[in-house]
């Protein structure tokens, strides 16, 4: 091919050892040990196709997939690196070691840890680079955050250059729901060295992705796809080497320098790339012009316009929060997030610091339960620089971290975190002596921020800058001079400007009127990222009013629709009946359950709401629900309208520093090697109802999490579900476990393969035929 | 042939769900909604795959034979076997688990009635294949895991379609599919019309210990 820009990779592996003799149901990657010459002659026969970069045969190496194989990982990868670099005959190729899938699924879908996973990569780099890999390849991924956990492996334990290269569906996703920004967005900040597609789909199908990628990257590219669509009958691939080569040439007009071919791809194909290339140039390729924060499946653009941050994850002043956080109640803070989202948050704030509790730690896990629930950009709040990178690790995507400032010392400790994780940062206008008096001065720690940034190879567009605001009551001046600074650091600077606003109005009555004011005023001075509570449904109008007048909601098509359902001005139509606590819970409705709990605590202690109203309202839905007047779902409406009821009770102990209400826990799993989980859900709804906290362990849960999860939080009962025959062992392997663990607690078993000379036979205590008796057995246990 | 999600069959989700008669005050129409939610939120795929069946009852070129007696019944008549497998996607999974968070009753009714999109998948899924294979006839369609046909020849399905990447369903070391709403299966392929034995208890694995059908419920699965 002569003189070239461009890269060429190999094609297929797998399909050409099949063709060589490989039997079915073998692994290919044996082959590097018993049959190398095999492996080397296929390798060859790229090179002598033109191919310069060669992927080593070690797709499916890793501890989960190959450990009975008889083979270390090693071993394995030595052998494969060995068979490769044995096809270079001077040509001056390089060998990657080539990296696919675990084959197992990471949470939150599946089990498989964050930090698992990075181990076994770790394991499979170290390999790599000591038999003497020139890079490493990551492919055929569809999950990002198991392409995060490859990256950061690769980047903490080795020198390789690392290419990334993910697998799309038609629709701009991966299985996973990664989108092409967001792909772009986290691996780039992360530092991975070219990216791109493999797999999936044919070159045709490709290039629509390709053009959308690079408009959020600067990093050279990668093609490699598949010879166009499988046939379903028989999984033929349609394209011939000639057209293939074709179809993908225009990915070289995109400015795609480095191309292969993937499924049922071979040497003809990568030879007739190599004629279709020559003399060829790659196409030019215009600057990205697009960044932005990301979710792995949502990306939230930086363009000006205004994005609003969701503050309400902050235990700061939040008595009932600091308990949530204490007690480690994660479902509570869950509810902050998705409510938030509901009400219309682009970004999350993520604050979790409390003194006395281990921030890092808590901050890893709050961030890896949000993002299974929601799915907006997150921002690392905090001045904790191990909670920062503790966050930053867990996110799947691109975060912001909130927050520097202009002192030297939390720039050096947060900077080169953010430069690390490939993070946007918050830059407060404010230093050791605290915030300066004047827009100029705040101006000049904005100046220091972003050259600091900017000296750590962080780009301008990443500088977020907080002119700060003070409470108005007290400094009324200062209002001005926030908005003045405002201007200057959006106007003069061009940077991106994040504002807290509900400081503002501390100590003033109607504090709505001031807040919303303020902050219409500091949208139209050009700050494009308020952090404010989305729950306050003025502060969500104003914003979208500011949309509509700024020319950012088109044709005003989100403002009519926010206020379509309800007519703005006319206040919520209210029934005239006063309603009782009783008939709130049996209609489902929260708010007024909610409502009516706080007005009776107003007379009432607590634990006497509790017993003489929430739960008696609650037998009463349960009778109903045995006598079969209602059906689940109602009772299910009922026992969240109830939970309304109790949070308002909660609150308010949390506010007294007072204890908890439950009358007992109970830990509820469907057994290891079980997905069935309906049934063990009702059971969790109906025994809730009755006012037990359960801990739900979900399914296919380990029997050691089940007992440690029972140790750690002392539990007295056990509920266990199976609906396979096959998993009943499971059932008696974790009852075994537990009784060995010498933890006191019952055992309850239930669901529909179990009989109770089984569940006799296997060690339980209890057995339940449905839901309804698994409640009179907690009373009998619990009380 | 793309995968078809067409409805949702209510009475299937219903039962899931515990529902034996009785008042559906005020659920009809949350039914609704989530019906509506889960048809909008699935990205049903499907991977299936034709081969031939040897006197021996293993698969041609496939090296796999489907173990135990109820598969033996199946394809008594069948000269062909095509081995499936169909997902809603993860989308499905993300929304549930997001739901539960605020509302633990709506997540199980959207939960029941993603089981039963499943199922509608799979009998479309059928129905297609039905068309385009026709002269031949289709067996009743049967799952690794039902009967004495062992869970783990999930592994051999794995293999032969190569799901996770065709449609990104991974198998966990148990035998389990992830996403959750993914289901394998083989079905014959016959020059005659074949017995329908679906929703006939007698023929269960379950039949001594199944709960619904000592109700007098049959879940139409077997
Ligand atoms: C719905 C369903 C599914 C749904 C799952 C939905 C879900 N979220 O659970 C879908 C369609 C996804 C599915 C898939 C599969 N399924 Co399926 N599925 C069923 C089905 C039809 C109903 C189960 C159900 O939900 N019943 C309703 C609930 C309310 O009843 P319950 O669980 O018994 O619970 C009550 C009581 O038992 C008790 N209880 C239950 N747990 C507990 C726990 C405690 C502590 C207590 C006190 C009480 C208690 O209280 C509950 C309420 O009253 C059964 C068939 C049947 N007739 O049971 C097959 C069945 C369980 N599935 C089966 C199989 C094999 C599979 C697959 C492996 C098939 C395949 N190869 O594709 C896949 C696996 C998918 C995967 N991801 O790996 C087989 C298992 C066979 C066996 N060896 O035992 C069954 C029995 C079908 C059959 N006839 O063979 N399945």
């Amino acid at each position: 091919m002569g003189e070239t820009e461009f890269t060429l990779l190999d094609g297929a592996m797998g399909t050409m050892l099949q063709a060589a003799g490989l039997p079915a149901g073998t692994l290919p990657e044996t082959w590097n040990i018993t049959r190398p010459e095999e492996v080397t002659a296929v390798h060859r026969r790229y090179v002598e196709a033109g191919s310069r970069v060669l992927y080593a045969n070690t797709f499916g190496v890793n501890r989960l997939k190959t450990a009975g194989c008889g083979y270390s990982v090693e071993e394995l990868v030595a052998a494969g690196i060995r068979a490769a670099r044995a096809a270079d005959r001077g040509e001056g190729v390089r060998v990657a070691l080539d990296v696919g899938p675990l084959g197992q699924l990471l949470e939150p879908l599946g089990s498989l840890r964050f930090e698992e996973a990075y181990d076994i990569f770790k394991e499979l780099v170290l390999a790599g680079e000591a038999a003497g890999a020139d890079l490493v390849v990551f492919e055929t991924m569809s999950d990002l955050y198991e392409m995060k956990a490859a990256v950061l492996a690769a980047k903490e334990n080795s020198r390789l250059p690392i290419w990334s290269t993910m697998t799309f569906e038609q629709s701009g996703r991966t299985f996973l729901g990664t989108t092409v920004p967001s792909m772009a967005l986290t691996l780039t900040g992360l530092g991975v060295d070219a990216l791109g597609f493999n797999c999936s789909l044919g070159p045709a199908e490709l290039l629509p992705l390709a053009e959308e990628l690079r408009r959020w990257t600067d990093l050279p590219l990668i093609l490699k796809p598949n010879a166009g669509l499988p046939d379903p009958a028989t999984g033929a691939y349609a394209l011939q080497a000639e057209d293939f080569a074709r179809q993908l040439v225009r990915g070289a007009e995109l400015g795609v320098t480095v191309l292969g071919g993937c499924c049922g791809t071979g040497p003809d194909y990568i030879r007739a790339l190599g004629r279709e290339l020559a003399g060829r140039k790659p196409g030019e390729r215009p600057a990205p012009d697009r960044r932005g924060l990301c979710s792995a499946s949502r990306t939230v653009p930086l363009d000006g316009r205004v994005r609003v941050v969701g503050e309400r994850i902050n235990p700061t002043g939040k008595k009932r929060f600091q308990q949530a956080l204490r007690e480690r109640d994660m479902d509570y803070i869950l509810q902050r997030g998705v409510e938030q989202q509901d009400a219309g948050a682009d970004i999350l704030d993520v604050n979790v610091g409390l003194p006395g509790l281990d921030e890092p730690a808590l901050m890893r896990e709050t961030v890896k339960a949000l993002q299974a629930v929601v799915d907006l950009p997150l921002q690392i709040d905090s001045s904790n620089p191990a909670a920062i990178e503790a966050g930053l690790r867990a996110v799947n995507g691109r975060a912001v971290v909130n927050s520097v400032n202009g002192d030297r010392e939390t720039l050096e400790a947060v900077l080169p975190l953010c430069k690390k994780y490939g993070a946007a940062v918050v830059g407060l206008c404010l230093d050791k002596n605290g915030v300066p008096r004047t827009a100029e001065e705040r101006l000049a720690i904005a100046r220091r921020i972003l050259a600091a940034a900017e000296a750590y190879g962080i780009p301008r567009e990443d500088v977020l800058i907080d002119c700060l605001t003070l409470t108005v009551s007290a400094q009324q001046e200062q209002a001005a001079e926030t908005l003045k600074a405002l201007r200057t650091v959006s106007g003069e600077l061009g940077l991106h400007t994040v504002l807290g606003v509900s400081n503002i109005s501390f100590g003033l009555p109607a504090r709505e009127q001031i807040t919303v004011s303020f902050l219409t005023q500091a949208l139209a001075a050009g700050m494009d990222l308020p952090i404010v509570n989305p729950n306050q449904a003025a502060v969500m109008d104003a914003v979208a009013a500011f949309r509509v007048l700024s020319g950012q909601d088109p044709n005003s098509a989100a403002y009519i629709e926010r206020f379509a359902a309800a007519p703005a001005g006319e206040p919520k139509p209210r029934t005239g009946e006063p309603m009782s606590l009783e008939t709130a819970v049996a209609k489902g409705l929260g708010a007024e359950a909610r409502a009516l709990t706080e007005q009776a605590l107003e007379s009432m202690e607590e634990l006497e709401v509790v017993n003489r109203l929430l739960i008696p309202a609650l037998d009463r839905v349960g009778e109903r629900y045995e006598r079969q007047e209602i059906f689940l779902p109602q009772l299910m409406s009922a026992a969240s309208a109830a939970c309304e009821g109790f949070e308002a009770v909660k609150a308010r102990m949390a506010r007294r520093g007072a204890g908890t209400v439950s009358k007992g826990k109970i830990l509820l799993a469907t057994v290891k090697g079980d997905i069935h989980d309906i049934g063990k859900n009702i059971v969790r709804v109906v025994l809730e109802n009755y006012g037990y906290t359960v801990l739900d362990l979900g399914r296919d849960v380990p029997a050691e999490e089940i007992v440690r999860t029972a140790i750690q939080e002392d539990v007295k009962l056990v509920g266990l579900s199976a609906l396979m025959t096959t998993t009943v062992p499971s059932m008696e392997e974790t009852i075994k476990a537990l009784r060995a663990s010498g933890h006191a607690c019952k055992v309850l078993v239930g669901g529909a393969v179990l009989t109770p000379e089984y569940a006799r036979q296997i060690g339980a205590d209890f057995y339940a035929k449905d839901a309804k008796q698994s409640a009179d057995i907690a009373r009998q246990v619990l009380g | 042939m793309e995968p078809r999600l067409t409805g949702i069959n209510r009475r299937e989700a219903l039962i899931y769900l515990g529902y034996r008669g009785g008042a559906l005050e005020g659920v009809e129409e949350e039914l609704e909604r989530c019906e509506e939610l889960v048809l909008k939120t699935a990205r049903p795929r499907a991977v299936w795959r034709r081969f031939a069946l040897l006197p021996d009852g293993s698969l041609e070129g496939a090296d796999f034979r489907p173990e135990g007696e109820d598969v033996q019944a199946l394809l008594a008549e069948s000269r062909e076997a095509v081995l499936l497998a169909a997902t809603l996607g993860a989308e499905i999974e993300a929304l549930v688990r997001r739901t539960q968070v605020r509302d633990m009753g709506r997540a199980m009714l959207l939960d029941a009635c993603a089981s039963a999109a499943i199922e509608n998948v799979c009998d479309n899924l059928c129905a297609d294949l039905a068309a385009e294979l026709a002269p031949l006839h289709l067996t009743d369609r049967f799952s690794p895991g039902y009967g004495d046909l062992p869970l783990s020849c999930q592994a051999d399905f794995f293999r032969l379609l190569d799901i996770p990447r065709r449609i990104g369903v991974s198998l966990s070391p148990g035998g389990l599919m992830l996403p959750q709403k993914s289901v394998t299966a083989l079905l014959g392929l016959a020059d005659r019309p074949q017995p329908r034995r679906s929703g006939d208890c007698a023929v269960c694995g379950r039949f001594e210990d199944c709960s619904l059908r000592k109700e007098g419920i049959r879940c139409g699965r077997n």
